[in-house]
């Protein structure tokens, strides 16, 4: 603005009072000087009216609303919460549900529908069953659950305890004994048809102490089911009360023994 | 405007973690700051995500206020013009590409500012008072200097008060009354002259 006089105001001095005659503060001289100044100086004058109705313009400018959801986006990047607001809102236009009610429409119900079909049902009563003829064969009874201990040589006892447990019940059952049994002679029979098997081999020597080889197949022969009928006489001491009789006399009894070839 | 021991308590409140207050704080001033956004960046998108960088700025730096020092809308207002000022340093380049005769916000409709000054001779308040003249003028507003912008829509939209537009722009009254004269004046012939091609 140039620093031009008139009417003893600067044009300097007008444009601060500028403000002032508009906000309807200015009174007295001073607004005498300055509507003086505007009459006479060509570039206030205009800049006076100008001014007034740029104001006016501005004035007649109305607030905007914000957008709904600026105050909800405002509180979720700042802090994270939910609005009081938000919250009124969404209880009045939904009825109210409480979380077990959520949790059991969201979780609940579709695993209560799967559990309802007869299929399930019969799978699970199997599943069921199965596991308790499992555990009932283990040994295992749900009182003693409790007092498990769970330290390391614990378990390692349980396993080795368990493993021969069922070593033990496997080895008594009577039909595994018998197919053994069965098994082991069928062996020792077909054996005599390969007669350059025992032939051709060494005779194991006495002494030798270490060798173990021919270990395993003495075990083998070791047949409990293998009878032997030897004859055995039975005879008595001549004692007080076979005084009477002759040795020929004696009765002969036979017996047949089952001996075990060791 | 605010009573300084209430909101001094609320920032303390805020600071200590009270999630009431903070909500409180964006109930409070979140229109206000979205309508100096709105008239500074012209664009409701623009107002929306300035707004927030407004709040989330708030919410990083609330403990740096201090109620002795001034008020705390004076503080958020300055937060507030200093994004403004960024947000246009960033968009300056595409600023300059615009003309009067490229639309200015959303609510034009790809109408050049020149076709939507109304037809003429209705009295100044009638015609500023309807919604098509409210766009137009604030796509003349979005035309001035920055500098001009901003101390025009903290007066006269905002009605504050000198001392605090000083505070907020860091400039002596003086100046502040000088720039809201020259961004008055500058409008007025903004419209004046876009008004003169209609005719």
């Amino acid at each position: 603005m140039p620093d031009h006089t008139s009417n003893g105001m600067q044009c300097n001095e007008f444009d601060v009072l500028l403000t002032d005659a508009l906000d309807g503060v200015l009174s007295g001289t001073g607004l005498d000087r300055f509507q003086a100044h505007a009459r006479s100086c060509a570039t206030c004058g205009p800049l006076l009216a100008e001014a007034e109705a740029g104001r006016s313009w501005l004035k007649g400018l109305s607030e905007v609303e914000p957008p709904v959801n600026l105050v909800m986006n405002i509180l979720a990047s700042t802090s994270g919460i939910d609005t009081q607001r938000l919250r009124v809102t969404t209880r009045s236009a939904q009825p109210h549900i409480s979380w077990w009610e959520r949790t059991q429409a969201s979780l609940l119900e579709p695993i209560w529908a799967t559990v309802r079909q007869p299929r399930f049902a019969m799978s699970f009563g199997m599943a069921f069953f199965a596991l308790s003829v499992v555990l009932t064969v283990a040994g295992v009874r749900p009182a003693d659950l409790r007092q498990v201990s769970l330290r390391p040589s614990a378990i390692r006892h349980a396993y080795y305890s368990t493993q021969a447990h069922v070593v033990h019940y496997y080895e008594n059952v009577r039909i595994v004994y018998e197919v053994e049994s069965r098994v082991r002679e069928l062996k020792r029979n077909v054996a005599p048809a390969e007669p350059g098997r025992r032939e051709s081999r060494p005779a194991p020597k006495k002494d030798d102490k270490n060798d173990t080889t021919q270990q395993p197949e003495q075990k083998q022969e070791r047949n409990y089911s293998q009878t032997n009928s030897n004859l055995i006489l039975a005879s008595a001491h001549r004692g007080p009360f076979l005084n009477g009789f002759n040795a020929c006399d004696l009765p002969v009894v036979s017996v047949s023994t089952y001996r075990r070839l060791v | 405007m605010e009573d300084v021991q209430v909101v001094a308590m609320l920032v303390r409140r805020c600071i200590a973690g009270d999630s009431a207050a903070w909500e409180e704080i964006v109930q409070t001033y979140h229109r206000r700051i979205y309508n100096i956004c709105y008239r500074f960046a012209g664009s409701g998108d623009d107002a929306q995500d300035l707004t927030q960088e407004v709040f989330i700025k708030m919410y990083r730096t609330l403990s740096s206020y201090d109620h002795t020092k001034g008020a705390f809308v004076t503080w958020v207002t300055t937060i507030t013009r200093n994004l403004l000022v960024d947000h246009f340093r960033k968009t300056k380049q595409d600023r300059m590409t615009d003309s009067m005769d490229t639309p200015a916000s959303e609510h034009e409709d790809a109408q050049p500012l020149s076709e939507q000054i109304p037809d003429h001779s209705a009295a100044a308040d009638a015609r500023v008072r309807s919604r098509e003249v409210s766009e137009t003028v604030h796509a003349a507003l979005a035309r001035l200097s920055p500098e001009l912008r901003e101390a025009v829509i903290l007066r006269d939209l905002q009605d504050m008060d000198y001392r605090e537009i000083a505070a907020v722009l860091k400039v002596p009254e003086g100046t502040v009354k000088s720039r809201i004269n020259r961004g008055r004046a500058e409008l007025a012939r903004l419209l004046q002259r876009t008004y003169r091609q209609v005719m």
